[in-house]
């Protein structure tokens, strides 16, 4: 490889890496939000739940207590 | 450049990222030097050196954490018991938006200080590291105990920490 690629391939990790943050503990609110849910729609994801166990036998999984802070 | 700095040059970007975070106030450090607006509207701003010759315990707290919430009452009632003993309570509320944490207070009022700190402005200064975080601090400015999380059983020791480090 030559240098001028890696130098490109530096250069190209450095302009991705901004966009990378960490979410602060102050902030993990944002995480417990009904939006950022994967079924935000309560009755939905007891329905697909319920079809899932029908299906597969087996429950849980989907979700995990807690909103999201990682402090519960 | 050779592939050896390249790898070099990358690690240090990733390490610079990583590293990209203030320093956590530890027991034996100055409190941070910190004025907070009032959650209440009409209230004045809190001032962290204005507090001097007080005992603080100093609480982020917000109300998506659940541990916080267990622990806000029981912190009123150890004011009350401490308060006349030159304890103040400072409870921070990180909430963004602020009127997330009026919700929770007014079903739970409390009545010590609660500032509003939406940007984590002051969470920053302290390096919090995780919620709920408290920090006791002595009269004259030194962290004395830095607590984090909150679990049953927690007050007791929160309690003696305070009662030794009273005026």
């Amino acid at each position: 490889m030559t240098s001028k690629r890696i130098l490109l391939l530096v250069l190209c990790s450095g302009i991705l890496m901004t966009g990378c943050t960490q979410v602060r503990p102050w902030e993990r609110g944002y995480l417990a939000r009904d939006e950022m849910l994967w079924d935000a729609d309560a009755l939905e994801r007891q329905l697909n739940d319920h079809i899932f166990f029908s299906k597969e036998a087996s429950s849980g999984g989907s979700s995990a207590a807690g909103g999201g802070c990682g402090c519960n | 450049m050779n592939m050896n700095q390249g790898v070099k040059v990358f690690l240090a970007l990733f390490a610079g990222l990583l590293l990209n975070s203030a320093a956590a106030v530890e027991e034996g450090d100055q409190v941070p030097q910190l004025t907070l607006p009032s959650i209440y509207a009409d209230r004045p701003d809190i001032s962290l050196p204005a507090l001097e010759g007080k005992t603080l315990y100093v609480d982020f707290w917000a109300s998506w954490c659940a541990p916080c919430l267990t622990s806000l009452p029981l912190y009123n009632e150890m004011y009350h018991k401490y308060k006349d003993q030159g304890l103040e309570v400072i409870a921070i509320s990180v909430d963004n938006p602020a009127e997330d944490g009026l919700d929770f207070l007014e079903d739970t009022p409390l009545d010590f200080l609660i500032p509003s700190d939406p940007e984590g402005n002051a969470a920053e200064a302290f390096g919090v590291i995780g919620m709920p975080s408290s920090y006791l601090i002595s009269p004259d400015g030194e962290v004395k105990l830095v607590h984090m999380g909150f679990r049953n059983g927690d007050m007791e020791h929160i309690e003696a920490a305070i009662i030794e480090n009273l005026p």
